[in-house]
């Protein structure tokens, strides 16, 4: 018998691709080149190329790869994101892998192999291909979480993510193995049209799939892992995770509800607004009493998670192109959290501790101002990024009738302003103790760079939003 | 009659050995339940009339996972041999947790759920050429991906189980 190869154009996987080559090249160089620094820069140099390739699909037609994969607005609207998160996460490990000084070919590698995950998650339009490409981001991430190997949080922290990760991932199999079986398809598409009412087989596939996405959004009740994970992984991979895996989940959560599920929103409507509700009150009860700056910023990204789900809940355009531009602006101000938090960690010690943040306005006063931006930013002050993410997915929900979900949201910014503010307050207005050792920063040069750029975009996406949120607004064209 | 008996057997002999992996204190033992337990899955494939996929489960799970699981243990210092027990307090309430679930989830699925039946019919001639071709055809896209996601765990077993170097 003949075997005919099927005509496959890889084009609209080029962003994928060249990022996947780049991972490899990483891997060969590091066993052949004695200076690993230019190993972070080839990298660089690869999502630079990567983000071409982006722009470049974006001039064109919309690609599609049979019934898998696609790169439609919406797609490259991820694409980017993810690609600035991978971009600056690799500027921010850069002076932690010098210091380290071993295997940094492989962190660098899986860094972007993770980054090919999240990015496929975006493009994926099938069931399939969406568990394949959660996978690999989710492999990567739990060994980057075990990298500090010199503690033993981060070995803990590694094990706990992945037992509780492939648990997830094994709800997930199963509820997408069930809407197979009760639809006969497993194209996004094709589960729309097919499911129908759905009927119990269906509801529990679809409450599995939810099980899964919760967890790898960190969605309350099933985040438990989500502080231990944030503060025993280097603060760099926290960093990366938080914001990167947030987009990549979150990305492909919104087109499967939207797509496979858009007739049946009066069903899951109620539930996802529930679940918004219970991780955002969660998640900043649980801030308000941190004292390691790591695990507040762990529990806020969950309330952060909570938000956005408000965007998902809406169920209206609104709520989609919020909910893209919620994840963008996001990326930035927790990536700048993180950041700081990486300049002010002792070495070895992997965290930082509240109270070791007073008095840090006085010897490093631009410092404290960074600090500070970003807190006000993530509590939701304008004109940062952050207020306006919050501005358009509680005014999807209003829109969507659910006023009372917009109440409940702004209600949790007020109360998640107090732990911001309290940073910022240790930083700015306690004096110093008497006796307390000077705080000790090193500011080398391209953690600088990094926490500048991610400084820039926040001032710049809150001072002009609408150039960001037509960009969003284009890629959630596709739910029509 | 006779094939409802054969089933009952070869499940039991799964269900046993798979429990025998989870309970055993020497981690070597529990690898060598583990290809009993892929055999008996082997054994309910041929009861489905899948030969192919008895096959491939025999060669891929029973011949190439397995050893690379023994080869991992036998490899790793201080495993070999050692007796750990494989419960800790709570044990108790964690089984009489799963047994109450796997009670729920019984019901569930056998009474509550209204599964659609298909007749079952004859496996169609060339059922594996058609799942070759499928796989480059029409999954080649997650075929292919999933090798990145190999690729991935390579990278991580060598990061994990790589000596410090200072």
């Amino acid at each position: 018998m003949t075997i005919t190869m099927p005509s496959v154009s890889l084009m609209p996987y080029l962003p994928e691709i060249i990022l996947l080559v780049t991972a490899l090249l990483v891997l060969l160089v590091d066993t052949v080149w004695g200076d690993k620094r230019w190993l972070v820069w080839l990298a660089f140099l690869g999502t630079l190329v990567s983000g071409v390739a982006v722009w470049w699909l974006a001039q064109g037609p919309t690609l599609q790869l049979q019934d898998m994969l696609t790169a439609d607005a919406y797609a490259l609207f991820i694409d980017m994101v993810v690609l600035i998160v991978a971009a600056i996460s690799l500027l921010l490990a850069y002076d932690w892998l010098i210091e380290h000084n071993e295997q940094q070919g492989e962190y660098v590698a899986l860094l972007l192999f993770a980054t090919v995950g999240m990015m496929t998650m975006g493009a994926a339009i099938n069931v399939v291909t969406i568990f394949v490409a959660l996978e690999i981001l989710s492999l990567s991430l739990y060994i980057l979480t075990g990298f500090a190997r010199e503690r033993l949080t981060s070995g803990e922290a590694a094990l706990k993510y992945f037992l509780l990760g492939a648990f997830a991932s094994a709800f997930f199999l199963y509820g997408a193995a069930l809407l197979y079986g009760s639809s006969g398809h497993l194209d996004l598409i094709g589960i729309g049209q097919n499911l129908g009412t759905g009927g119990l087989m269906a509801g529990a596939g679809v409450a599995l799939l939810l099980v899964g996405f919760s967890f790898k959004v960190a969605l309350a009740p099933f985040h438990m892992w989500t502080p231990d994970v944030y503060q025993g992984a280097p603060t760099s991979v926290s960093a990366f995770m938080s914001v990167g895996a947030k987009a990549a989940g979150f990305a492909a959560f919104l087109r499967f509800f939207q797509v496979a599920l858009a007739g049946s929103y009066a069903q899951w409507g109620p539930a996802l607004a529930a679940l918004a509700v219970l991780t955002m009150t969660w998640g900043n009860l649980a801030a308000l009493r941190q004292e390691s700056l790591k695990r507040l910023l762990a529990y806020s990204s969950i309330a952060h998670a909570g938000y956005a789900l408000v965007g998902l809940a809406a169920g209206n355009s609104l709520g989609s192109s919020g909910l893209l531009f919620y994840l963008l602006a996001y990326a930035f101000m927790n990536l700048g959290a993180f950041g700081v938090a990486i300049m002010l960690e002792k070495p070895g010690s992997g965290d930082v501790m509240m109270s070791s943040l007073r008095g840090t306005s006085r010897q490093h006063p631009l410092l404290a101002a960074t600090m500070a931006v970003f807190m006000f930013s993530l509590a939701g002050v304008p004109p940062l990024a952050g207020f306006f993410g919050k501005l358009y997915v509680f005014g999807a929900a209003v829109e969507a009738n659910m006023a009372w979900l917009a109440i409940v949201g702004v209600i949790n910014s007020a109360l998640s302003a107090y732990y911001y503010l309290r940073v910022t307050v240790l930083m700015y207005m306690r004096d110093e103790e008497a006796g307390e050792e000077e705080v000790a920063v090193s500011k080398p040069p391209v953690l600088v760079f990094a926490l500048v750029v991610a400084l820039f975009f926040v001032v710049i996406v809150g001072l002009w939003p609408s150039v960001w949120m037509q960009m969003a607004q284009q890629a959630a064209l596709i739910f029509g | 009659m006779v094939m409802r008996v054969v089933f009952v057997v070869v499940s039991l002999f799964t269900l046993v050995m798979a429990f025998m992996v989870v309970s055993h204190p020497t981690l070597f033992s529990s690898a060598l339940y583990l290809v009993a337990t892929f055999l008996g899955v082997a054994g309910l494939y041929v009861l489905l009339e899948a030969d192919f996929l008895a096959v491939v489960q025999v060669m891929i799970y029973v011949g190439a996972v397995s050893i690379l699981i023994i080869f991992a243990i036998m490899l790793s210092r201080g495993m070999m041999g050692k007796r750990t027990s494989s419960h800790n307090r709570q044990a108790k309430w964690v089984a009489l947790a799963s047994l109450l679930l796997a009670i729920l989830l019984l019901y569930f699925i056998t009474v509550l759920m209204r599964w659609p039946a298909v007749q079952a019919g004859p496996v169609p001639a060339g059922a594996i050429q058609m799942l070759g071709q499928d796989l480059v055809g029409r999954y080649v896209v997650p075929f292919e991906v999933a090798s990145v996601l190999l690729l991935v765990a390579l990278v991580g077993a060598i990061v994990l189980a790589r000596e410090r170097e200072i």
